[in-house]
This record gives C-alpha cells, structure tokens and sequence, in this order.
C-alpha cells in the first residue's frame, strides 16, 4: 500500500503533522496549483498501514486519515509492485 | 462498505475552512456509523443551521437541513413517524444551546431514541464570530470586543441534568476516544449526546491568540480533564483547575426511552 495526499482536496492545516506517531508528515514549502501548501511525506515506506495493512487485513493506526478535515489522505495499492528499502527505526 | 463509501465524493473539497475540527467529526461518526453495520436505506442525518450543520450534505444518505435550533425537533418527529430510521443529528453550539436549547432539554427529558453530536466550538463561527452561550469567559467575539463576561452553558451536565441516556464530551483532537463514545452513542437506545469541542481557528482562534491550528489544537488538549481524574480531584478534596473542561463518557443509564423498537 501506498499513502497518498489527494492535493485537490488538503487545505494546508497540517493537522497530519501533529498526530503522526512516526513523524511520516513535514509542513511542506512550496503552493500547489490551488495556492494551498500541502504537508510533505518523510519516507512514507516507514507508515505502519503501508508495510503491514494486508498482512493484518484491518486498518491499523489511521490517526492521519482520521483527523483530516478534508478526507485528502489515504492508502492506495501499489500496481505492479514496487520493490522499496524499508527503514525501521529502534 | 467502508467509511469512505459515505462520503460525497463529488461536494469534495468541503465549504469548511482550513483546520475546522468539523471534517474529522464527520469522519468519526462515518466510521462509527459503519462499525454499526447501518445502511443507507436505514439512516437519516438531520441537522439545523450553522457551520457544523452542514455535515449531512457531504454524507451519502438521506437528510434534513432544518431551521435554526430545531434539528432535534424535526428529528423527534422522524423517530416517531419511523422508529425503524436510525437518527443521527449533528447540531452546533448556537444551534443546540441558544436558539434550540428549549427543543434539547426536552428531546432530553423524552429521551427519543436517537444521537446528537453537538460541534462546540465555541462561537457563531457562520455568521461571523459572535459571542455564542458557550463562548468562555473573557474570550473575545464580536459581539464581546472587552471579553464574554458571562457564565458559560455546560451542555453535557445540562443533558445529564434533564435526563439524556447517555452524554459523553470530548475533542476532535481525540478522534479514536471521539468514535468510540459515538459508537457507544449509537447503541445506546434512548437520547444520546456527544459534546466534540473543536477548533475553529478562523473565528474563535484569530481572536483570541490562537490563530495557528496547532495552537487551537494544544489549547483542546491541554484543557481537557478527563472525567476519572476530575472525581479523583473530587474524592481527594482538591480543587479542580480554573478553565478546564471534563472529558470523558459523563453517564451511562437505562431510562425508559421513546421511540425504540420493541
């Protein structure tokens, strides 16, 4: 799975960044088209739902997708499959 | 189906403004409503006016935009005609506490099967930031440029006082707590408020130096007292903190209640 902000909807209150347990959301730094700056991804490879949501077959942590006022975050599947270095962090 | 199935895609990007604690209620009675195993055929959202009663128009069920502060009345009235329908109601402060209070502590003393999420926060944010019943003392609005210099409208106590089955408040910061208590809500028969303060930095936080989401949101935080804790302050003798609010699920009871399907 993959996470993925849905930039015609974010409105730039980062509340994303706030209730990431793993830090995965940085306030970002550039406007979009819309003139809304949207949260950055740090390594989104490390997010819990994106490594282990098939293996638990249940959302896990989901705080992200929770809070968001503009329902603007979710998992996508990954089609072909990409291979990708996973980083986890003691 | 999942939560997401609820939403209107289409009315996406929602009217609220950037931070508005209103989108994640939405969200967590979505996803409460959906552990519920509820349908579409079987669920109405209703709701009055104001910023937080715009919420059923971004569901994908049927609903009633109501007049100001009588969304419960219309709601009573759905139950009774249908108590098959299951009633959801999302009202705001102004909606419930002011112009609607005489409809909520009756639907309260009735204690109609159904659940009202109130969204608190705090201030007519629609209209254009006037003081509202549970604009906090001292809080600047516009129509209270020297500070609110009255008392404010506890909600949650004022439905357990007149007879609600089950009352619980909490934050939109605390969004997992926040389903929990409207999945509780949901099935619990008989009146059920859930009391969500939330931020609203466009109104409420520009005015009062909170202007950043961020510091809305740790504002919430850090003046939420959980219910548990309150009573031990109680039991212990000691005095409860200046300006704090009580969080928490406040009563859980079996009243008799109208409405319900025998």
């Amino acid at each position: 799975m993959r996470l993925v902000i849905d930039e015609s909807r974010c409105k730039g209150c980062n509340l994303c960044v706030l209730v990431c347990p793993y830090g995965i959301f940085r306030e970002g730094r550039e406007q979009n088209q819309r003139g809304v700056i949207v949260p950055e991804l740090d390594r989104p490879e490390r997010c819990t739902n994106c490594r282990l949501q098939h293996l638990y077959g249940r959302l896990l942590c989901g705080m992200c997708q929770m809070i968001c006022p503009d329902q603007a975050i979710a998992w996508e599947e990954e089609r072909p499959y990409e291979p990708h270095r996973v980083e986890v962090e003691f | 189906m999942s939560a997401a199935d609820w939403q209107r895609i289409d009315r996406l990007p929602n009217i609220y403004c950037a931070g508005c604690g209103n989108g994640s209620v939405i969200n967590c009675t979505l996803a409460a409503v959906e552990e519920m195993g509820w349908t579409r055929e079987n669920t109405v959202f209703i709701s009055g006016i104001g910023c937080s009663s715009r919420a059923p128009g971004y569901i994908l069920t049927d609903s009633l935009h109501t007049t100001h502060g009588r969304a419960l009345a219309f709601a009573t009235g759905v139950k009774l005609a249908n108590p098959a329908l299951n009633v959801v109601v999302f009202t705001g402060d102004g909606d419930l506490a002011a112009i609607g209070g005489n409809h909520f502590i009756h639907a309260c003393r009735r204690n109609v099967d159904m659940t009202a999420i109130c969204m608190n926060n705090q201030i007519y944010g629609m209209t254009g930031g006037q003081g509202s019943p549970t604009t906090p003392r001292g809080a600047i609005s516009t129509t209270t440029p020297y500070g609110s210099a009255e008392p404010v409208f506890d909600l949650a106590e004022l439905a357990v006082a007149a007879g609600a089955n089950h009352v619980a408040r909490w934050t939109s910061y605390h969004v997992k707590e926040l389903m929990a208590a409207i999945a509780t809500g949901l099935q619990t028969p008989g009146f059920s408020l859930v009391e969500v303060m939330t931020q609203c930095p466009t109104n409420y936080g520009r005015r009062n130096r909170l202007r950043q989401v961020s510091d809305m949101i740790e504002h919430l935080r850090t003046h939420a007292l959980l219910v548990q804790k309150r009573d031990r302050l109680i039991r212990e003798g000691k005095p409860i903190p200046e300006g704090m609010f009580v969080v928490g699920e406040l009563v859980r009871r079996h009243r008799p209640a109208m409405g319900v399907r025998a």
